[in-house]
């Protein structure tokens, strides 16, 4: 609305005004970060889906940017360095891979390695990942049973690699855009390049997420004592 | 020595082109006027020094994107969707010709006219253009230190581009006459394309 009879001192006043309640609302909550575009981004990705998994747990949002708002600039109060979700196959959202050791490999030969949850999230805190160096090779590999007794349980079903590398970008679905396999975005993260080889290959997953009776696998192999 | 003439050559162009950029205010634009650029060899750069830049610089985080002047297509990242009817998918089909040439392009067109002076001097001195400038961090870069002058991707880019295209007096030297990477270049940009 434009009201002429107003001085144009009396809209820049008014404007002002306007401007300092945003500001003074931005720094109420770190949610209402004033980046317009990093608030589109996080207002984009929508509400938390209650029925799917626990709302802002460590199990919430598969396949989303994780640091996006794990981040500096929010709304999430953790910050991740890494965080991403492991799906069997590339289609379906509700096949996701649990306990798959997602390892990382830093310019300098270094490598450290993660253990997804039971909804295919892993994530990474700077004070886990310390020597963290861009750029990254990264590798998933699912094994029989992680963590478990028996002479086959550590025996892979499935290992990929990424044959590109990550430049600086902290989430995996930056990239692995959910939903959107074209020229811009190698689709979601998958152990299989088929649904109908995941039918197949009949992968363990969970029943219940989280399960208090199953206590998390959180070491991969090379890092168990 | 008549490298160095061509340069000096190359250098009295640059600041005719400047005058007449002046000069441009008050005239109307010919439109006849054609800006030539020296380009460096186009097919050692698509047998051995794309599949090096489109790793180390391409990732869909870093040039792989749209938005960039040096913008990169390859299969481990951002896809020329306007050929074979935009059905080309990230991480899928094999880097494509189109996507090397537009790649080509996208390098030479960063800074056309510090192209050719470079080619006119023979690839003498290239860390005057800002295609290595930034990756080796002597001018700010977001994506940080990319290159450095001891490792072989960079090896691999100088060598190609101090094969002649030109001769010491401007004129070109046709692509089938021109030299070839050595033995030792060829290494560097085999080992840097295997990167990291
Ligand atoms: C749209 C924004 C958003 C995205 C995307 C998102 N989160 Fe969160 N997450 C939050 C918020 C907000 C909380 C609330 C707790 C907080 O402030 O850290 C939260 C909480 C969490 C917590 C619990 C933190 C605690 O202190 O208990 C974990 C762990 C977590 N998220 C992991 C993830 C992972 C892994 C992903 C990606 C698969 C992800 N988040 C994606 C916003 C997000
Ligand atoms: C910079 C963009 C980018 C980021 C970030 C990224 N990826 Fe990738 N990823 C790709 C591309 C492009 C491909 C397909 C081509 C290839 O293999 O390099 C791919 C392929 C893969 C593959 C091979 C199988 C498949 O799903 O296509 C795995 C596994 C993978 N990525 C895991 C990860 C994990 C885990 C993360 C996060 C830690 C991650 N990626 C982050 C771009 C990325």
């Amino acid at each position: 609305m434009r009201h002429p009879h107003h001085s144009l001192r009396e809209r820049v006043g008014r404007s002002l005004g306007l401007f300092a309640g945003v500001v003074l609302v931005g720094s109420l909550g770190s949610s209402c970060n004033l980046d317009p575009v990093h608030r589109a981004g996080v207002n984009n990705l929508g509400d938390e889906q209650g029925g799917l998994y626990p709302p802002e747990s460590a199990y919430h949002r598969p396949g989303e940017p994780c640091a996006l708002c794990h981040s500096a600039a929010g709304p999430a109060g953790l910050q991740f360095v890494l965080a991403g979700t492991i799906f069997w196959g590339p289609d379906r959202y509700d096949r996701r891979v649990n306990k798959a050791y997602v390892r990382i490999g830093g310019p300098e030969k270094t490598t450290k390695c993660f253990v997804t949850n039971c909804n295919g999230n892993f994530f990474v805190r700077s004070e886990d990942y310390k020597n963290l160096k861009f750029p990254l090779l990264v590798s998933v590999e699912r094994v029989i049973d992680p963590g478990g007794p028996g002479p086959t349980a550590e025996k892979s079903i499935r290992v990929r690699r990424m044959s590109s590398h990550i430049g600086r970008e902290a989430s995996c679905a930056t990239c692995h855009i959910l939903g959107l396999r074209d020229f811009g975005s190698p689709g979601q993260i998958r152990l299989y390049d088929t649904e109908s080889e995941v039918d197949t290959a009949k992968p363990p997953i969970p029943a219940q997420c989280p399960n208090v009776d199953e206590p998390p696998l959180t070491q991969c192999p090379e890092d168990r004592l | 020595m008549s490298a160095i003439r061509v340069a000096a050559v190359m250098g009295v162009v640059g600041t005719a082109v400047g005058l007449l950029a002046l000069a441009a205010c008050a005239s109307s634009p010919d439109e006849n006027r054609l800006t030539v650029v020296i380009t460096p060899d186009f097919d050692t750069y698509v047998a051995s020094v794309d599949a090096y830049l489109t790793r180390r610089c391409g990732s869909l985080d870093c040039h792989g994107q749209p938005g960039r002047a040096y913008r990169i297509y390859s299969r481990e990242g951002y896809r020329l969707y306007t050929i074979q009817d935009g059905s080309l998918v990230s991480g899928q089909q094999p880097t494509q010709a189109e996507e090397q040439r537009a790649n080509f392009q996208a390098l030479v067109s960063l800074e056309p006219e510090e192209m050719s002076r470079l080619m006119g001097r023979q690839g003498e001195n290239p860390n005057q253009l800002l295609f290595l400038r930034k990756p080796l961090k002597i001018e700010r870069h977001k994506g940080g230190p990319a290159m450095a002058e001891d490792d072989p991707g960079y090896r691999c880019v100088v060598a190609w581009l101090q094969i002649p295209v030109v001769q010491g007096d401007g004129t070109p030297i046709p692509p089938a006459q021109r030299a070839k990477l050595s033995t030792n270049a060829l290494r560097n940009c085999a080992t840097a394309s295997d990167f990291p």
